[in-house]
């Protein structure tokens, strides 16, 4: 046998030992490739670009290009009034706007030292757990999507459908509401609202183990994600993750439990961590179950704030709201679980000023996006679509 | 081995659940839906099936709290420009003239019975930069400036999207005006005067 | 052209001894000395294709898809949207040609041409009827199978031609999938072969003629028979780039794969040859397991219900309702499933499909042979 070697780009080396013919298939250096994955691509969820470096379609590193959807919403904050911002943060996590505006009323809140009434802090829940499963729902439809089943993405928004015209219906608006104030509410909830709530909750289960059935329990979507990008818990807290993200690597981390806010200390809900039967605990499936599982969880909290919430009779949703919001001089964090993990806001005043001197949000999507190149390292193109859909990242909070 | 049977039979089996799921939507095609809105008592007892809207023909309705398009009633307006502050994207525009104290008769009263003290020759909102937050709707004192249940309102051209709601026309406007500045004047005038005199 | 022909027209026509009456007065239509009847032949399927493409495969496919998914579907166009297809037809038909400044231009211009011609070949041997088939070919089958690879090189002209990276990998994972792809999907359709004894089409469905309908397909002969008929259905899902196998035009992953340059009318060409090529994997299965133009129904007692219902006119419809059943199944299929990764679909082609395929056929030759 004749030994065979050419070295360089592209070439394969046989070399002979003990008169077995060895191919190295380490030396068969293929040229790398720069694929540019998006703004304009079906599987980033909106206007984000991935610089990848693949190797056939192994991915060798994969960087993404953030800023294409940027409004500057901290400058924005620092040239309108307090209340005026509400309308902006809905703008965040656009899927997510009631949530968005409870965590900024939260650090307002906090700043002036408000005292709210507890009706008000029960409808903030009601509406903002509503938001949770609708955001949710998009999360699964679209996972789904990314992995080519496209009758849960339907079935999916044919129930947010209902949430949105349920949100609609208490705030006026279907996606960026303006309805949790500073100190209250834009209005009270309709008369027949929590009754409807009741309904849509008993509509919503057998639909939701429908969807379950159809999507999680197919095992072609169990196999394009079980065991793909998994994060250690470790390395999943030092990139700063948090909600489900941070749930699928096994780490029990809810805002409205470690660090809780309003009336969740009251009520009763599981913190939702994979426990490794179903799927290697980090990887995709586990983040998808968590968001499954919160949803039947958030529909809890939602029942059990009906039973608690106190009656309307005499009930003034802005009688808590400050005629004229002006804080002392000071600076204030504070956090809330969204959705997609933690929304923080840092929000610091001048004590003169009816305008924050400097209003900064903590986006948990960009924080989620920063773990991509990690993620991402030698995964394949496929597995790299999962992995971004199971980040689940609205890019409006991503560039903010 | 058994791993490599059972994945085949889960597979099987999870495949055809999946399909006898979809299979059962397509033969429950047969149903629609309806159009009822939420705050219709009866929404959660329609059918399943179908869920689409045909939207021109056939729409979701919309509650009557909703926010849509602004709508300034300008009979009751009392031109106090509240809103014009209030508004964090500047979409109102609103210019005002003092109203001659001769005329506050014929400028009016609001409906609850206030005194209206200036001409609102210009209240110009922007409905397609608006972004329905509501805030403009909760300062003003008279709930004149009110969001309707209006959703679609779409234009050919953006320049149609500016609402003109000012209750004189220019040259009216422009008499006021003058009247306004005749009077000021001589106001002014007589302060003079009286300065003088003093 | 011969007389019997037309007095075979109507009546319903005996087995065996006037089979291909149709084509065979076709072929000898000549005016002129211009073989007009050769052309009529092959003008057959084309309009076959171009019609069912139209109708049930655009417009079925979308309500279909709607229906399963709580939607209404197109209903703007026409009653219920039936002029839909029409009016995208048009569409397309007005939109600019793009051939890319960087493409290679004779690679991207022939590749749909390519793809077409691939799918359309194997047309030649679909027995559409008792009396019509293109090209009666004693190897038929065989035929059938091979033709079908030219849709790789199709594939590959198009997506390299395209010169962009998503259309590269589109296409390289699809030369990938369909080559694999025939191995089960041969060694299944052997199976039915091996049960006929034959691989003339015409052939293999006369054998599955007889009095009790049904029971005379060979998915009813032998009792290892639906395993080469599903191998050979999911292998064929495969070989036509259906869900959940499509991931040469994966959208959600290489945006639209080999296509994802093209626009106007070579857009509309490929979707049709990808109609075309479903059609012929259907009728395909239909004709070697489900008795391709024989009717189902069962001769009972005095209500001769097969005899009744089997002739040229009666063929055409069983094969293609037969056909159209399966084109339902693969809808079904591709709106419920999610899509393989590459390396499950080499693991579900090497690993699952080939050794059952393997074992239906050893399998089956045994039956044929000690079980008369």
């Amino acid at each position: 046998m004749q030994e065979l070697e050419r070295v360089g780009q592209g070439s394969v080396r046989v070399t002979r030992k003990s008169d077995k013919l060895v191919i190295v298939e380490k030396d068969l250096a293929t040229e790398q490739m720069v694929l540019a994955m998006g703004p304009q691509h079906p599987s980033t969820h909106g206007v984000l670009k991935l610089e990848c470096l693949t190797d056939g379609e192994v991915i060798t590193e994969a960087i993404p290009c953030l800023g294409y959807l940027h409004r500057c919403f901290e400058k924005c904050c620092e040239n309108v009034d307090y209340p005026a911002i509400v309308p902006y943060t809905d703008r965040l996590d656009y899927l997510s706007g009631m949530n968005s505006e409870f965590a900024y009323a939260l650090a307002v809140e906090k700043l002036l030292d408000l005292e709210i009434p507890r009706r008000v802090e029960f409808i903030r829940v009601i509406v903002s757990e509503l938001n949770r499963i609708a955001s949710h729902l998009v999360a699964i439809g679209t996972y789904g999507i990314d992995l080519g089943a496209f009758t849960p993405f339907l079935f999916c928004f044919r129930d947010r459908e209902i949430i949105l015209g349920l949100l609609e219906w208490a705030s006026g608006a279907r996606m960026l509401y303006n309805y949790i104030w500073i100190g209250g509410l834009a209005c009270d909830v309709p008369a027949d609202f929590l009754k409807r709530v009741r309904e849509f909750i008993a509509y919503f289960r057998p639909k939701a183990v429908e969807l379950q059935e159809l999507l999680t329990g197919n095992e072609i979507f169990v196999k394009r994600t079980y065991g793909i990008g998994i994060m250690p818990a470790d390395v999943a807290i030092n990139y700063g993750w948090s909600g489900p993200m941070l749930r699928g690597s096994g780490v029990k981390w809810d805002l409205r439990r470690n660090d809780p806010y309003s009336v969740y200390p009251e009520l009763d809900f599981k913190v939702v961590v994979p426990d490794g039967k179903l799927s290697v605990i980090g990887d995709c499936l586990s983040r998808h179950l968590v968001r499954a599982v919160e949803m039947e969880e958030s529909l809890k909290i939602i029942e059990q704030c009906i039973d608690k919430i106190p009656s309307s009779e005499g009930f003034n949703s802005r009688v808590a709201i400050p005629k004229r919001i002006r804080p002392k001089a000071g600076e204030v964090y504070s956090r809330a679980e969204n959705p997609r993990g933690e929304l923080g806001f840092y929000i610091e005043s001048d004590g003169k000023s009816t305008k924050p001197v400097r209003c900064k949000a903590r986006s948990s999507c960009f924080v989620n996006l920063s773990a991509m190149k990690d993620l991402s390292k030698g995964q394949l193109i496929p597995d790299l679509v999962a992995i971004i859909g199971s980040i689940d990242i609205v890019l409006g909070e991503v560039d903010r | 081995m058994s791993e490599y049977f059972g994945n085949i039979k889960t597979g099987a089996v999870t495949i055809a659940t999946g399909m006898g799921i979809t299979l059962k939507h397509f033969f429950n095609a047969v149903h629609r839906k309806g159009d009822a809105g939420l705050d219709d008592v009866d929404y959660f007892r329609q059918v399943d099936g179908l869920c689409t809207l045909q939207y021109p023909h056939e729409t979701i309705p919309t509650p009557p709290n909703a926010r849509y398009r602004l709508n300034n009633d300008i009979d009751d307006c009392i031109g106090c420009g509240q809103c014009d502050r209030a508004c964090p994207i500047g979409c109102i525009t609103i210019e005002t003239i003092k109203v001659a104290p001769d005329d506050l008769a014929s400028c009016g009263k609001t409906r609850d019975g206030q005194q209206k003290k200036f001409w609102v020759p210009l209240f110009d909102i922007d409905v397609a930069k608006c972004m329905t937050c509501g805030i403009c709707t909760t300062v003003c004192p008279t709930e004149c400036l009110a969001h309707t249940p209006v959703a679609d309102f779409s234009e050919f051209d953006r320049s149609n999207f500016i609402y003109h709601f000012g209750n004189l026309t220019r040259l009216e406007a422009e008499a006021k005006r003058g009247k306004l500045a005749e009077i000021q004047a001589k106001a002014k005038a007589e302060k003079e005067k009286k300065a003088e005199e003093n | 052209m011969s007389t019997t022909a037309f007095s075979q027209f109507s009546m319903p026509l005996l087995m065996g001894n006037s089979l291909n009456v149709w084509s065979e007065a076709l072929v000898g239509f000549n005016i002129m000395g211009l073989p007009l009847g050769l052309i009529i032949i092959a003008v057959i399927p084309l309009l076959f294709i171009a019609l069912y493409s139209l109708t049930y495969g655009v417009y079925g496919e979308r309500k279909i898809s709607a229906f399963m998914q709580d939607r209404l579907g197109p209903m703007e166009v026409g009653k219920w949207g039936i002029l839909q297809t029409i009016a995208d037809i048009l569409k397309l038909i007005q939109k600019e040609d793009i051939v890319p400044t960087s493409a290679d231009k004779f690679l991207f211009v022939i590749g749909p041409g390519i793809l077409f011609v691939g799918s359309f070949l194997a047309y030649a041997v679909l027995p559409f009827s008792p009396a019509f088939i293109g090209a009666s070919l004693n190897v038929g089958l065989y035929y059938a199978i091979g033709i079908v690879a030219i849709e790789v090189v199709g594939i590959l002209a198009a997506g390299w031609g395209s010169n962009n990276k998503w259309s590269l990998y589109g296409a390289v994972r699809s030369v990938a999938q369909i080559v694999s792809y025939e191995i089960p999907a041969a060694i299944a359709l052997l199976c039915g072969a091996m049960m006929a004894g034959t691989l003339d089409m015409q052939q293999i469905n006369v054998l599955q003629s007889g009095d009790y309908g049904f029971a005379h397909f060979y998915l009813f002969q032998s009792p290892i028979a639906w395993l080469p008929f599903l191998i050979y259905f999911i292998a064929s899902l495969a070989e036509v780039n259906r869900a959940p196998f499509d991931i040469p035009e994966a959208e959600s992953e290489l945006v639209a794969g080999y296509f994802t340059e093209y626009s106007g009318m070579k857009f509309a060409v490929i979707f049709l040859a990808e109609y075309g090529s479903m059609f012929m994997v259907s009728a395909i299965i239909s004709v070697v397991f489900l008795g391709g133009w024989n009717s189902p129904l069962p001769n009972l007692g005095s209500f001769a219900l097969n005899t009744w219902t089997n002739g040229p006119i009666w063929g055409a419809f069983w094969m293609i309702s037969k056909g159209f059943f399966f084109i339902f199944v693969q809808m079904w299929l591709r709106w419920t499933l999610p899509r393989l990764r590459v390396d499950q679909l080499m693991y579900l082609c090497w690993k699952v499909l080939t050794p059952f395929a393997f074992i239906s056929f050893v399998l089956t030759a045994l039956w044929e042979i000690y079980v008369p």
